[in-house]
């Protein structure tokens, strides 16, 4: 008889001590609701700003942006080139 | 039992039963409603649209990407003040009165005013805090090099639904994997509307877009459009376009033409102009068809290059119709390597003589001619080749100079990249990876499509096409110090029956550097004015690219000459 009394006691104990855990973390999680908000407008935020400057960086580093500005500065397309031949100069084989 | 015990024991089961009753239709009856309205209380649905994924040059430069816009949207059951509202968003939103004023008097709980509307618009109108207006994010697509590849990226139009929906070129062939799958999510939230931890149930998940990392070379496709436009201009053509391409790997480097459109305002052009042509524009290649036939004959040893033409004395005559060569000039007993350097027209007779019909078919089979290269865009066109019951022996002969067939110019480009790699033909393709929305690239491998010539045939047909450039009616543009192979190609237009002699289609197509391929390009302009020969308006535009070309790969001149 004495047994079946201490299991009942334990498994009581077990469902009060399960029952306050639980009660403490919803306690604790149902306020974090305005935490998560602010976290989830701040990310939005940040994502939006990310977006914009991802677009002006795009915009400023197009080629068809740089062109416009190289030829608004004055630059033009170099039409010569110099190419160094594979000829090793007189002065290193001596 | 008394009778009083009987009535009072019949009343309470009564009772009960009346009680499990409605219990069984509030719980099981009514379950699905009252679920829904619970979830209506503590919670909101959320649509997740997923970001379109990127298109990307070899450099990593999106050249399609996604931005943020928001669509503006009234409840006209919420504005109190309607003729402020109507007179402040009309000019923030650069509508007229009218239309904002018969949008806001409708009787609905939601009405979009304005799609597309920028982040600073956006905040701007939100400043000045409307009772009953609201925004709703979306995306847009953006083209940083504004109408850079245009035909080649198509665009991003709407569907029956009013979804986005790629349409032409990468856009469309594509979509599905760029779109990427929308998803629903319920956000739940206390009784002052604040959002609740873990209690966010997504039931159907999304998926952004992948993005498109292509072969084409941002500065290649850049300087190409550029010279382009240019050569249509200074020749005055109607139209041009390019196409180049590694040999190697069958990897699109650049793909333009002129004119072309605006992604963003398609609308504003004909659609003729959302074609391709480089993939979906057949044309008669002339000249530039020899090298493909001739390197077929070699290859099954019924010339070799010290064969001499037996007939090139003078105008060929097959079946009652006389062939002439461009010029009118005749060469007696020309072997075939002055034959693709003359460009003569008799000589290929000669040659498509001696394949006859059996096997020019096999051979243009083996090239690709006839059937779509398998390019990766949406639109690509061919014409397949007649039966050989229907090839007549004067066919058979102007084949052999590229008349009276139908390529597009995507399959000469491929077909002339076999010479160029060895005799191994490639599946072209503009996407070298596709990056999904967690960065796992996965690369497509190149694909031999035939082998259709061996590699001794392609580099004695490499050689002749050097001669060609260098003694033939192009070697004044030349790129001195540069051994280049390549062949000019001037063709007559079909026209109501008959050939017009004054309009053309003139073309070029080579490789550089021979020994070593970097690239394979073909340059065609339509109707050029200024002279109607490839030689003297899409030859000089083809080594002004590859002069370019060459510096960017850091080859320098291996000679004077």
């Amino acid at each position: 008889m004495k047994k079946p009394a201490l299991l009942i006691i334990f498994l009581i104990s077990t469902i009060i001590v399960l029952s306050l855990v639980r009660t403490y973390i919803s306690n604790n999680v149902a306020t974090s609701g305005v935490v998560l908000g602010q976290i989830q407008k701040e990310t939005e935020s940040l994502k939006l700003e990310n977006s914009v400057l991802a677009e002006k960086v795009y915009d400023l580093s197009s080629l068809t942006n740089l062109a416009q500005k190289a030829y608004d500065q004055g630059y033009t397309e170099g039409k010569s080139s110099f190419a160094i031949g594979t000829t090793i100069p007189v002065a290193i084989k001596q | 039992m008394t009778w009083r015990y009987k009535i009072v024991f019949i009343s309470i089961v009564f009772f009960f039963f009346l009680i499990i009753l409605r219990l069984f239709y509030w719980q099981v009856i009514k379950a699905s409603e009252l679920s829904d309205m619970a979830q209506a209380q503590y919670g909101t649905a959320i649509k997740i649209l997923p970001q379109r994924g990127d298109i990307e040059t070899s450099d990593g430069f999106p050249i399609a990407t996604s931005k943020i816009t928001y669509l503006v949207f009234a409840n006209p059951q919420e504005i109190k003040d309607k003729a402020n509202s109507v007179d402040l968003l009309s000019r923030y939103l650069d509508i007229d009165v009218a239309s904002i004023s018969a949008d806001l008097s409708l009787d609905k709980f939601w009405v979009p005013l304005e799609h597309g509307l920028s982040v600073e618009n956006k905040q701007k109108i939100e400043s000045l805090d409307l009772p009953g207006i609201g925004f709703s994010q979306e995306y847009e697509r953006h083209y940083p090099e504004a109408s850079m590849a245009a035909q080649l990226l198509g665009f991003l139009g709407k569907d029956e639904q009013g979804n986005d929906k790629g349409y032409f070129g990468l856009e469309g062939y594509y979509d599905r994997l760029l779109k990427g799958k929308e998803g629903a999510a319920i956000q739940v939230h206390d009784a002052f509307g604040r959002p609740i931890l873990a209690k966010m149930n997504s039931n159907q998940s999304e998926a952004d877009g992948q993005t498109l990392v292509l072969n084409i070379n941002r500065a290649f496709q850049f300087l190409v459009e550029k010279k382009l436009k240019d050569g249509v201009e200074k020749y005055g053509a109607q139209s041009g376009m390019v196409g180049i391409m590694d040999p190697k790997t069958g990897g699109i480097l650049a793909m333009a033409s002129y004119p072309k459109f605006d992604q963003r305002h398609y609308q504003d052009y004909s659609s003729d102009l959302y074609v391709n042509p480089f993939i979906s524009d057949l044309y008669e290649p002339g000249s530039t068809f020899k090298p493909i036939v001739m390197s077929a004959a070699l290859d099954k040893n019924l010339v070799t290059p010290q064969t001499k033409c037996n007939i090139c004395s003078g105008p060929v005559s097959v079946s009652g119709y006389e062939i002439h060569t461009w010029n009118d000039k005749y060469f007696p007993g020309i072997n075939m390597i002055e034959t693709i350097q003359h460009s003569d027209n008799t000589g290929m007779v000669f040659v498509a003589q001696k394949m006859g019909v059996d096997q020019m078919i096999t051979a243009l089979n083996e090239f690709g001619i006839g059937s779509n290269t398998g390019i990766d865009l949406q639109g690509e066109v061919s014409a397949p080749l007649k039966p050989k019951s229907d090839w007549y022996a004067v066919d058979l002969a102007t084949t052999g100079f590229g008349q009276g067939i139908s390529v597009t110019p995507i399959e000469i480009l491929d077909a002339i990249g076999a010479i160029a790699n060895e005799g191994k033909r490639m599946e072209p393709h503009v996407v070298n990876a596709v990056e999904n929305s967690e960065g796992k690239l996965v690369k497509i491998p190149p694909k031999v499509t035939d082998s259709p010539i061996s590699p001794q045939t392609a580099k004695v047909m490499t050689e002749i096409m050097v001669n060609a450039v260098n003694k033939g009616e192009a070697s004044f543009a030349r790129l001195k110090g540069y051994r280049i192979a390549g062949k000019t190609g001037t063709a007559s237009i079909p026209i109501a029956g008959h050939y017009d002699p004054n309009q053309t289609i003139a073309s070029f197509v080579g490789f550089a550097p021979a020994d070593n391929p970097k690239f394979v390009m073909l340059v065609i302009l339509d109707r050029p004015t200024a002279s109607i020969y490839g030689a003297e308006t899409a030859a000089p535009i083809f080594f002004d690219i590859a002069k370019t070309l060459l510096e960017y790969y850091q080859i320098a001149p291996t000679s004077g000459e």
